[in-house]
């Protein structure tokens, strides 16, 4: 199994799980809060913000790739300062980390957001007469309903920052052990003359696991569901 | 209503007839030339004269030869294949995918390293270029090293020199050569290695030296029809890529002319 796949492919699977990870869990409370925000609040340029977290789900990646790189790369506005305080996106894996977290956020929170849509507002108010601070419910209520929301919002994003291809190899460019995730090997190997084989060994491990986030997705929030049934 | 029926049948077929008319009509006069990218500005003179002088429309697809050519060997409509390899070309001639009879060696290209204007002066590229000190803490742009053309022979020239196992960490691989082009351009990458055609097209890089051609694989363009489309209008183009104009043209956009029986 090990000498299945060769060194630069292990490299590329295992830089994928650490950028997927990463986008997923940096991304996490910033999704929470614009998502609660978005379902919850009234304010000014709303649909503006909207918009915006959407705009990833909707432009071409090529796009949004080229954008981040003009914004954050060492010459752009953001990442000329960031770029002082010694944090490089630009051809690092934090670049890959950081094109996925934007190309998953808008799946994380429209999936956040529809379940905190839909918990029932006069619990909250209950626990709110009987004298709990906004914090403590939220703590104590509307996050435990919105478990499997979250859930199916972290796996959503993890699967898709897997895949991210097009804002990567236009931010990141394709660098071996650095930037290069298991998509922009496959289509490095695809184009490389009898690159065919190691292109497929990579199409099964990203299938493989693909199918996993999903399985476990599914067995999770079932499980939830299950436990809140049971209460 | 005894003649309803044919009527309906009638109006059915002329609508089916001219439907498939309408369908058939674009792949009748149109051709489409499959070419490397770093063709592009030279593809774009030659296929506006051509349209000029015959009023035959050119539809140019422009990718890394490696994506064009898998795309060929999966049934892509291309009537004209142009590599900027011979390792590409030859291989769809393996499998019988270009009509060998019409092949030949459009153009030849040199490598260039390149940089964003005015930061480097010109010199000269030999084994004693402090490569990893110029590029600092960035990256070297390249096109995809193992697969697209340019990278492949920029890969081969470094390997020449013995600079590639030092940078070969360093190397910011692109889909195609054009894209390594604009990473220097933005000032991205400190350097990168591209055609030497390609700094005709952009006034934001210079060059900061041209590799000897004796460090890499030739550089030439072979051209060939793709098999069994019989479009006469890329027969047409092909004729017209072999004459003086053509040659003007690419000569224009910084291609050397190889010796071509033409």
């Amino acid at each position: 199994m090990v000498d299945w796949l060769g060194p630069q492919e292990w490299a590329a699977v295992g830089l994928s799980l650490k950028v997927s990870v990463v986008a997923t869990l940096a991304s996490l409370p910033f999704g929470l809060f614009v998502a609660y925000a978005l379902a919850r609040w009234h304010f000014p340029g709303k649909q503006l913000l909207n918009g915006l977290v959407h705009l990833p789900l909707v432009l071409p990646p090529v796009v949004t790739g080229y954008l981040l790189l003009l914004t954050f790369g060492s010459q752009g506005v953001v990442g000329h300062v960031l770029n002082d305080w010694g944090i490089v996106f630009a051809f690092r894996w934090t670049g890959a980390a950081l094109a996925a977290a934007i190309m998953a956020f808008p799946l994380m929170v429209r999936a956040m957001r529809l379940s905190i849509e839909a918990v029932d507002t006069r619990l909250e108010q209950a626990a709110g007469t009987l004298g709990a601070s906004p914090f403590w419910v939220f703590a104590t209520i509307t996050l435990p309903l919105i478990v499997p929301g979250i859930i199916a919002g972290v796996l959503l994003g993890f699967a898709k920052s897997m895949g991210e291809f097009g804002a990567t190899i236009t931010f990141v460019s394709n660098i071996p052990g650095q930037t290069q995730t298991v998509a922009s090997a496959i289509y490095a190997f695809m184009q490389t003359p009898d690159g065919e084989g190691a292109a497929m060994r990579l199409v099964v491990v990203s299938i493989i696991v693909s199918m996993a986030a999903l399985l476990i997705s599914e067995f999770v929030s079932s499980a939830v569901a299950r436990r809140m049934q049971d209460r | 209503m005894p003649g309803f029926l044919p009527y309906i049948c009638f109006r059915g077929c002329a609508i089916g007839v001219m439907v498939s008319v309408f369908l058939a009509m674009p792949a009748q006069a149109d051709v489409t030339v499959f070419a490397a990218v770093s063709m592009k500005n030279a593809l774009e003179d030659i296929s506006q004269s051509f349209q000029e002088m015959t009023g035959v429309e050119v539809t140019v697809s422009l990718a890394g030869s490696s994506i064009l050519a898998r795309q060929i060997e999966h049934g892509a409509p291309a009537d004209l294949f142009i590599s900027a390899h011979v390792a590409w070309m030859d291989r769809l001639a393996e499998r019988g995918l270009i009509d060998d009879q019409s092949r030949f060696d459009l153009a030849g290209n040199s490598l260039v390293l390149i940089a964003p204007a005015g930061v480097w002066a010109s010199r000269d590229l030999d084994a004693t270029l402090p490569l990893q000190a110029m590029l600092g803490n960035g990256s070297l742009a390249m096109a995809l090293v193992d697969a697209v053309p340019a990278g492949m022979y920029g890969k081969a020239a470094l390997k020449s020199l013995g600079l590639w196992q030092a940078v070969h960490m360093r190397v910011a691989q692109t889909d195609n050569v054009r894209s390594a082009l604009a990473l220097v351009a933005i000032r991205e990458a400190p350097l990168g290695i591209v055609y030497a055609s390609d700094v005709f097209a952009e006034p934001e890089v210079s060059v900061v030296g041209r590799f000897d051609e004796s460090l890499h694989p030739s550089i030439v363009y072979p051209v060939a029809l793709i098999a069994g489309r019989n479009n006469p209008d890329a027969s047409l183009l092909l004729a017209y890529l072999r004459g003086v104009q053509a040659h003007r043209a690419l000569r224009k956009q910084g291609f050397k002319m190889v010796a071509v029986d033409g």
